[in-house]
């Protein structure tokens, strides 16, 4: 069975017997068809000559002839001549016509009386009475017919006279002259001789004669050729693209090309050798137009059979879709559509959500606008747009809260919650993990609170012990100091003891201060505070030690009152620490500058000094606990002067930096103008 | 010959204090608990007591709270707790004043003389129902003879000085802000003279208070002004 299947000479034989079949077929259609044609005048066992067939081409040389004969004067045709009894007529020496049948005439014009005809006579009276002797013979005198062939007498003749001149095209007897059959005298006879030596004629008859004799062969040719066909077909159908030593279908290098391409090829070619065939028929019988035409037919059926294998290869294979390079296209663009499908699947709900809710909104309103312009469509439409309208305020506006809620945390105020119930979608999950969030900063940051207070507590414990200790030490010192001692070396042992001691207090105090004031361990009492007062108290305060060193203050301040919210105690603190670094640290002789500007939302204080000594550390670090200008500098103070400002300005909601240019020390600090009314 | 109680488990404290007070001439029994100070209390006729509050036993508050159910003794509180409400707390409980170790020795004597003047001479200064006598607790200042006395020491102002601490006497608990106090006092408007009233003020205070930086009736209220505290007696 498999060896049958890949027979290669079996399929060749296929192939071969398929247009023999074929043809079988088509002949025994033809035939068929032709049966049918005769078979209504019910009589098909008739000679040919009593046949329709003979009928209509018998005419068709009467017509052609009548036809010449009124064209005699163009055509010149026609030779003057007389016969014995001195009857002139027109001779031409014409049997053959298109028709395949050849007749003898005589054309009388009844107008002119003039007489046509190809006929040699001496006696045309005695010609036109033997006429109707002959057999086959159809003459028309007076619009009469005579005659004994069957289609042709007065009864069956079904034509129009006029007939031939539509038939032929020849408009000028039309419009002109008009003439019909009618206005002719026409004795006409079969000339079978001449006839018979016509090619055409005797192919006709023994055509005719074979149809009508071989009434039941058609019928089984068909049968047989198309039983034969049908098995061929199932069996090249089951057994094509099966090759000897290979399993499955084995497709060819034209079955790898694109299905759209072969079969524009085959389009092309197969109409074009087809166009050639048909136009390859012509009435004579050449060797050449008949091997043309042969190739031709020949080449059809190759690619007209290479065509029909390829794609029944394609479809076994299951190729046949794959093979479309249109398939191809679509399937890029498929894959294209699957991988952005696959994309969006995979982002998240919200851009899903914008996807669908702006495309929508497009599509919906594509639809409405689309639809008639009616009232209502209108109101539905403009009902859809306020309804996205508010979607998406109502969207923004979630958002904003979002965005307020998050500021807060930047801003430092944990105590935050979103009700996310409010809330939708990736909103709601956004709310979620805010409130984590918030909640997560709080706890952190009253961890850090408890860290930073039990620090100071810690501090300020071991600061008190550290005192009691302390005041013994001071007030022995202070004691020794006032025994009399003569010796001046333990005099200056005692004095080192009084500065170190006293250091030793103000380090302690400073410590515990600068820790509640870091931690934010502080109660504050906030009010509304003259910038200007305190700035004047201060200098009040330190007028002697600043005198003492001969610092002049230059201040710059607005007129009227300048008013800060902050703790009073606290901003004393600040400029305290402050002026008592310039008493200290500032250039003997030079000036210290302090301006206070107010603009509509803020209130700075610059002070600005002259340092002493080189600044050789950066504003950072001298803000940070225990730093001093001079990193080895070996004077009072604790070092904590700046960090304590600093962290009870920001306490005071204040900003705190410090400018380094050169030996230029600079303070400058920033409020916000006060909110609290005045006494 | 005053008797001052001086109770602090630190020893050596109490002897700083001792060599202290003795020099001023006050007659010093010592205590190193509070249980032994309300011993020696009952034993002796005490004029003052200098009360260290954290001690073993009974601490100083307990102590004094103790001591104010049938004394009236003045007590001043020595304490390493330098916190405004350990202060506060303190004064509430009882204590005329509070001192912060570790100590100015100096500004101990002062607080000691202040309370032991008031203690014993309380009463003793007749109140002259003159006009031209302005006081607030202990500070009394007579216009007439230009006298200014704390705790019945005379203190020695100059004109201008004089003439501040009368106005804002005057008008003692209401604060004045620096060019208010200016004009009351020289009756014309401030030209930017400001920080000359606060120099002044700031010598006032030196020259009244025992410590200047925590003073009991000039009171600084930092950016907004002066005022003399109201202490009804």
């Amino acid at each position: 069975m498999e060896k049958l299947r890949q027979s290669s000479i079996l399929k060749i034989l296929c192939y071969i017997l398929i247009p023999i079949l074929a043809a079988i077929l088509f002949l025994s259609i033809v035939h068929i068809s032709y049966l049918n044609e005769y078979q209504r005048d019910g009589n098909t066992q008739t000679e040919y000559k009593q046949s329709q067939w003979f009928a209509d081409k018998y005419f068709y040389a009467v017509l052609d002839k009548v036809g010449k004969a009124e064209r005699s004067e163009e055509t010149g045709q026609y030779i003057q001549l007389e016969d014995s009894k001195g009857q002139k007529y027109y001779y031409s020496e014409d049997y053959y016509s298109d028709s395949e049948i050849c007749i003898n005439y005589i054309i009388i014009d009844k107008e002119t009386g003039n007489m046509y005809t190809n006929i040699k006579s001496n006696d045309y009276q005695q010609t036109m009475n033997e006429n109707s002797s002959n057999p086959y013979y159809w003459n028309m005198v007076d619009g009469q017919i005579q005659t004994d062939i069957n289609y042709m007498n007065q009864d069956n003749m079904k034509y129009d006279y006029t007939y031939y001149h539509e038939m032929n095209d020849t408009p000028d007897l039309i419009d002109e002259t008009s003439k019909t059959l009618k206005d002719y005298n026409i004795y006409t006879s079969y000339n079978q001789a001449r006839t018979e030596q016509s090619f055409d004629f005797v192919t006709t008859q023994d055509i005719y004669q074979f149809v009508t004799s071989n009434q039941k062969l058609p019928v089984f040719a068909l049968s047989i050729s198309l039983i034969l066909l049908t098995i061929i077909a199932i069996y090249l159908l089951w057994a094509i693209g099966h090759k000897k030593g290979k399993e499955g279908i084995t497709l060819d290098f034209i079955d790898e090309l694109p299905y759209e391409l072969v079969f524009l090829i085959f389009c092309c070619i197969i109409p074009m050798f087809w166009a050639i065939a048909v136009n390859s028929v012509t009435d004579s019988f050449n060797y050449i137009f008949v091997t043309i035409l042969i190739i031709s037919y020949i080449i059809c059926y190759v690619m007209t059979a290479g065509l029909t294998i390829t794609t029944i290869k394609r479809i076994k294979a299951k190729q046949f879709w794959k093979s479309f390079l249109t398939y191809r296209i679509l399937r890029w663009f498929k894959n294209k559509i699957k991988k952005y499908i696959d994309e969006f699947k995979n982002k998240t709900d919200n851009t899903k959500k914008i996807f669908w809710l702006y495309w929508g909104f497009v599509l919906i309103t594509t639809i409405l606008l689309s639809m008639f312009v009616t009232g209502i469509a209108i109101l539905i439409l403009i009902a859809f747009w306020i309804w996205a309208y508010y979607q998406l305020r109502k969207y923004v506006r979630q958002e904003e809260m979002l965005k307020e809620t998050l500021k807060k945390i930047y801003d430092g105020d944990t105590n935050v919650h979103i009700n996310e119930q409010e809330l939708e979608g990736a909103l709601k999950e956004m709310a979620i993990y805010i409130n984590d969030i918030a909640g997560g900063f709080k706890n952190a940051i009253e961890e850090n609170l408890k860290a930073e207070r039990l620090k100071t507590e810690l501090i300020t414990n071991v600061s008190h012990d550290i005192k009691t200790p302390l005041t013994s030490i001071i007030n022995y010192v202070d004691l020794l100091k006032k025994e009399d001692i003569k010796d001046e070396k333990i005099k200056e042992y005692i004095d080192i003891l009084d500065v170190k001691s006293q250091r030793l207090k103000k380090l302690t105090e400073d410590l515990v201060e600068a820790s509640k004031a870091s931690s934010g361990n502080v109660k504050l009492n906030i009010e509304s505070i003259n910038i200007k007062e305190l700035i004047n108290q201060t200098i009040g305060e330190f007028k002697d030690r600043l005198e003492s060193r001969n610092l002049q203050i230059e201040t710059d301040m607005p007129k009227e009152d300048v008013r800060i919210d902050a703790d009073n105690r606290y901003m004393f603190r600040i400029m305290e620490n402050l002026f008592s670094n310039i008493s200290k640290y500032a250039q003997e002789n030079s000036r210290v500058y302090i301006d206070v500007k107010k603009t509509n939302k803020k209130v700075n204080i610059s002070i600005k000094n002259i340092s002493k000594d080189r600044l050789n550390i950066s504003s950072d670090e001298l803000m940070q606990r225990f730093v001093r200008g001079d990193k080895s500098r070996y004077t009072e103070g604790s070092g904590l002067g700046l960090s304590i400002a600093k962290s009870l300005t920001e306490l005071q909601k204040g900003t705190f930096d410090i400018v380094i240019d050169g030996d230029l020390f600079k303070v400058v600090m920033s409020w916000g103008t006060c909110q609290i009314v005045s006494k | 010959m005053y008797n001052i109680l001086v109770v602090d488990d630190d020893r050596e404290i109490v002897g700083a204090i001792e060599i202290y007070l003795k020099k001023e001439g006050y007659n010093i029994i010592k205590a190193y608990n509070g249980n032994e100070a309300l011993e020696k209390v009952k034993e002796n006729e005490i004029h003052l007591i200098i009360l260290d509050i954290m001690m073993p036993e009974k601490d100083g508050l307990a102590t004094l709270e103790e001591l104010r159910k049938d004394k009236s003794i003045p007590v001043i509180l020595l304490s390493a707790k330098s916190e405004d409400y350990d202060k506060i707390g303190g004064l509430n409980q009882g204590a005329d004043d509070y001192i912060t170790k570790p100590f100015n020795p100096l500004e101990l004597i002062a607080r000691v003389n202040s309370q032991i003047r008031r203690y014993v001479s309380l009463g003793a200064m007749e109140k002259k129902d003159n006009k031209q006598i302005y006081r607030t607790g202990e500070l009394i200042l007579d216009d007439e003879t230009k006298k200014v006395t704390v705790d019945g020491k005379e203190v020695k102002l100059t004109a201008t000085e004089f003439n501040i601490l009368k106005f804002l006497l005057k008008n003692k608990g209401k604060v004045y802000s620096i060019p208010q106090i200016y004009e009351n006092v020289w009756n014309e408007e401030s030209y930017g003279a400001e920080n000359i009233i606060a120099v002044h003020i700031r010598h006032i205070r030196e020259k009244i208070e025992i410590n200047p930086k925590e003073p009991r009736y000039l009171k600084v209220i930092w950016g907004i002004g002066y005022k003399i505290e109201n202490i009804e007696k």
